[in-house]
């Protein structure tokens, strides 16, 4: 168990800068996520972690001791591979041991040592096979005991779920999240996928081309999303963004753009007026428009373009002029593609940002948390 | 077949194809025959049925050939064309690759060497004289000239055959090791091992297959090497480091007895190949080769 | 799968003597260390081999084998006497090293080339016999089939040639060119192809406009290969040619070591120089198509 703490931490690979100055801390026994897109440095910083590569500049401490300089055989760092990595000429057994024949484990330690760690995940039966025979979600459960029978401060996961299938994936997650508690091991998990940070991490720290845009839990992130990049990247299906031009004169203060306008309370302007101009960006969620018949005052109306029935839900596709506009309504609404409709949303569910510089224009100042440091 | 077809096997075909019947397929149907005669430098084709082979059961020199080339293809193999090889290859993995690069690079100039050349330089190392490059240094002890070659023959041709030989091995395990998924290394990294345990426990296990690859291909190419000991040695003192496959060539051209023995030189020529071709079996049975041959072993080899 | 959910408590103790830089770091400097000493001992003996080539052709003695004591250019006086009458002039050799060279690099090329197209790319009976026929000759290495060589050129009136040696050398490197060129023609989609034939080209145009400019760099390493063994060949050249006008340097250098070897080192070194110089510097600047030619193929050398 261990806190760990990077500290204004970069990583260039030649003339590339992968991480660009990330400063982070992580609570003994938090599970946190790094989410992004691919090549926004998220691996590199496991890995670093790991003490695999190593900084160009800035430190890492575990409880407070820099580490920067401890190879990846003194720092007590359990790491998962998204590929596994697991030795495919051992059996699941030597597999799990090979750390603690490292460390020249007595037999019967080792023996004991492996053995709990199997029964908790649940491979007992798996120990004598080889990797070659084992479905991908057990190869992952290997992977993951050989991480945690050298009872690490520090467990790293790279991609845990993306191999596994949409019914794996979802039992997996939960098995992880439920071992972890169960150790109280801090924890850092690196994902891709939004919907695995979200449902796995206690804090998710959003990046971006070795940057981190944001830090929070999973539930600040989707009700506060400090810019635009992560508003886009959390939610599924993703946030409507339409760029649109604020008119502040003449009674209420109006967005307009060439296809819809909205006008919105005048509780509103504050947080507008802190634009940097007057172009901005409207955001809001699918889920948040309600699909009605009659007119709404000051509110779009679109035309019903296309249907994605989901099941228990269906996104709706609706043309207001050129500009689409998605909105999800129950699975049992009855709709029909070519209807008129108006969209109605509550003000307090949409979110501004400023179309210059991305960032969330804040109801009351700074009422949001400010994008992370970089 | 289309026309056109035809005429582009024909066409693009036939040169291999007379190439290789003209200077390898008659040549080895004729060796095959010679091997019965008594041909000498007349070219006369006088069958003699197994009298040549019988021959060989009573050559006095034989057994202690026989010998020579087993003590020979063995300590080759071991020391030089698989064991140094695997060591080479190990660390010009390890260091940074400009300097690994280096390094094969000097590994490799034996092989690219014209062997008289290369020769050359062994003679003088060798050299019994204070001329010598080993006896040289060895004047600066104080202690007396030693002659390598006559004292030493097997170790000469083992150690002058064997820097030549383990540069094939170590292109070929370098690449092997290369290709190694860098996820192992790195697990192995973070579960803690050190490089010298990273090699025994990871990176040898998986180059298995070139290993024994390298062996058994190596083992035919020591069985049919003649060039260096022919050059450093001659196959002296006294048959005290000649194989069968120099004897073979003296017999036939050179050496002692320069008799244009072709009939004999032939027949002991089939016999190498008889050997070479046994060995292959061997291997092919006890390295289980076949499975290499089925599946795709992970991404190595 | 339903799955139980074991209630074990096991908070992991904080390991001892944690994040420890020193130890580990001092490991590692001393195999690094170790790798190093390594290398160097063992590449020490060549290293040393060929610096002395290159002192010993230009110093008058070498004391202790190994230092030079002075310098001199005499050795290489060669280059312009004959170091005795019976020997034939060296540019003449020189030239006819490289014919053999270029000779050899010519036939290998043009044969492995297209045969290598037909065996990849086109069906025929007798395919797979004759993939198979390569790789059993292999078993039959050159010295089994020297004897029986010497009767096939004596017959084809080929003995005491340059042309004679580099068209035996030729097929027995056959089947190395050959799996080398294939590898390469493997490679290519066959989508270039069809398009050509369906655009109405015939085979033979498909292979030399389409196909032919696609393999290029194997053709460059397959040329640099027989380049380097055409101009080294040291025992067909011996055997086969016994006209002092037709010597390569190869057997020139076997006569001055039969001669010059225990009076005259630095005529033997200067000789060798003159004789390896462009082969080494050549193999030095094609290093990476050589390299690419073995890893690709897993054949290659002896």
């Amino acid at each position: 168990m261990a806190r760990i703490r990077l500290h204004r931490l970069t990583k260039s690979f030649g003339t590339v800068q992968a991480v660009k100055g990330v400063d982070l801390e992580i609570e003994d026994g938090e599970l946190l996520a790094l989410l992004g897109p691919s090549g926004c440095g998220k691996t590199t910083i496991l890995l670093m972690l790991a003490g695999i590569y190593r900084p160009t500049s800035g430190d890492i401490f575990f409880d407070d001791q820099r580490v920067n300089d401890v190879p990846p055989k003194g720092r007590g760092v359990g790491l998962v591979f998204q590929s596994y990595a697991l030795y495919p000429h051992m059996t699941v057994y030597d597999n799990i041991a090979f750390p603690l024949r490292l460390r020249k484990v007595s037999r019967e330690e080792m023996d004991r040592r492996v053995r709990e760690v199997a029964r908790i995940a649940q491979i007992e039966e798996l120990l004598q096979r080889k990797p070659s025979q084992l479905s991908g979600g057990q190869q992952q459960r290997v992977a993951l005991c050989r991480a945690l029978v050298k009872e690490p401060d520090l467990l790293l996961l790279d991609e845990p779920l993306s191999n596994l299938d949409a019914r794996l994936r979802i039992e997996t997650r939960t098995e992880i999240k439920r071992l972890q508690r169960q150790l109280g091991i801090t924890t850092i998990l690196v994902t891709h996928d939004q919907v695995e940070a979200m449902t796995m991490a206690d804090r998710v720290a959003v990046m971006r081309a070795g940057l981190i845009e944001q830090l929070s839990t999973p539930i600040e992130l989707y009700e506060r999303p400090a810019n635009l990049f992560v508003a886009s990247f959390i939610g599924d299906p993703p946030m409507n963004l339409l760029p649109m031009e604020y008119r502040p004169d003449g009674g209420k203060p109006q967005l307009v753009n060439s296809h819809l306008s909205v006008s919105l309370p005048e509780a509103a302007r504050a947080g507008l007026e802190q634009s940097s101009s007057n172009a901005v960006v409207l955001g809001v969620r699918p889920e948040d428009i309600r699909l009605v018949p009659e007119p709404v005052d000051g509110m779009p109306a679109g035309e019903v373009f296309m249907l994605e029935p989901l099941g228990r839900d269906t996104l709706v596709d609706v043309r207001v002029g050129q500009q689409p506009i998605r909105v999800l309504v129950p699975g049992g609404t009855e709709i029909r593609p070519g209807t008129r409709v108006w969209l109605q949303w509550d003000w307090d569910r949409q979110h501004l940002f400023d179309a210059r510089t991305e960032a969330r224009l804040g109801v009351n100042a700074d009422a949001g948390r400010p994008a992370a440091a970089g | 077949m289309s026309r056109s077809q035809k005429v582009a096997l024909f066409v693009l075909f036939l040169p291999a194809l007379i190439i290789t019947v003209v200077f390898y397929v008659i040549p080895a149907v004729m060796t095959a025959a010679m091997s019965f005669t008594d041909m000498d430098f007349r070219l006369r084709w006088n069958f003699v049925g197994f009298a040549t082979f019988a021959r060989m059961f009573e050559d006095f020199l034989l057994p202690r050939i026989l010998q020579n080339t087993i003590v020979y293809t063995f300590l080759t193999l071991a020391f030089f064309n698989v064991g140094l090889a695997v060591l080479l290859a190990l660390v010009t993995s390890y260091v940074p690759e400009r300097v690994g690069r280096v390094f094969q690079a000097l590994w490799l100039l034996p092989r690219f060497t014209p062997p008289i050349v290369y020769g050359i330089i062994w003679m003088w190392i060798l050299d019994p004289t204070r001329a010598g490059l080993l006896n040289g240094l060895l004047a600066l002890t104080g202690a007396r000239p030693v002659n390598w070659m006559t004292d030493y023959p097997m170790a000469t041709i083992v150690v002058t055959n064997g820097i030549i030989g383990a540069s094939f091995g170590m292109v070929i395990f370098y690449s092997a090791i290369k290709s190694i998924p860098r996820d192992y290394q790195w697990a192995a990294l973070a579960d803690g091992a050190t490089w010298p345990q990273q090699v025994r426990y990871i990176t040898l296990p998986l180059i298995r297959w070139p290993l024994l690859f390298v062996t058994a291909y190596q083992t035919l190419s020591l069985l049919t090497s003649y060039e260096y000991i022919l050059i450093i040695t001659g196959g002296g003192p006294y048959f005290a480091t000649t194989v069968w496959s120099l004897y073979a060539y003296n017999m036939a051209f050179g050496g002692y007895f320069a008799n244009y023995e072709f009939g004999y030189g032939a027949a002991l020529s089939i016999v190498l190949v008889i050997l070479g071709t046994v060995a292959s079996i061997v291997y092919w049975r006890v390295f289980r080769f076949r499975e290499m041959m089925a599946e795709p072993k992970i991404e190595v080899m | 799968m339903a799955r139980t959910v074991q209630a074990e408590p096991s908070r992991p103790q904080p390991a001892a003597g944690r994040y420890n830089a020193q130890a580990v770091r001092r490991e590692e400097r001393l195999v690094t260390a170790a790798v190093y000493t390594f290398l160097v001992l063992v590449s020490l003996p060549l290293a040393v081999g060929y610096g002395w080539l290159l002192l010993n052709s230009f110093s008058t003695e070498l004391a202790h084998g190994v230092w030079p004591s002075g310098f001199t250019t005499r050795h290489w006086r060669f280059l312009f006497e004959p170091p005795s009458p019976y020997y034939p002039d060296l540019w003449r050799t020189t030239w006819n090293t490289l014919w053999l060279a270029v000779g050899m690099t010519i036939t290998m090329v043009a044969v492995s080339t297209p045969t290598a197209y037909v065996l990849s790319r086109m069906k025929f009976r007798g395919r797979n016999a004759f993939l198979a026929l390569t790789l059993v000759l292999h078993a039959f290495p050159g010295i089994t089939l020297l004897i029986a060589t010497y009767y096939v050129l004596r017959w084809l009136g080929l003995l005491n040639s340059i042309p004679g040696v580099f068209l035996v050398k030729a097929a027995l490197m056959l089947p190395l060119g050959i799996w080398v060129m294939k590898g390469f023609y493997d490679g290519i989609s066959w989508d270039v192809e069809m398009s050509a034939l369906v655009d109405g080209a015939s085979r033979i145009q498909t292979w030399y406009k389409v196909m032919l400019p696609q393999v290029l760099p194997g053709i460059a390493s397959i040329s640099i290969f027989s380049f380097i063994y055409g101009w080294s060949e040291y025992i067909y050249v011996i055997t086969f040619i016994q006209d002092k006008n037709a010597w390569t340097l190869s057997s020139y250098i076997n006569a001055i070591v039969g001669d010059f070897r225990f009076l005259d080192y630095g005529l033997l070194s200067a000789t060798a120089l003159f004789y390896i110089a462009p082969v080494l510097l050549f193999f030095i600047f094609t290093q990476k198509y050589l390299m690419r030619v073995t890893i690709g193929g897993t054949k290659g050398g002896s």
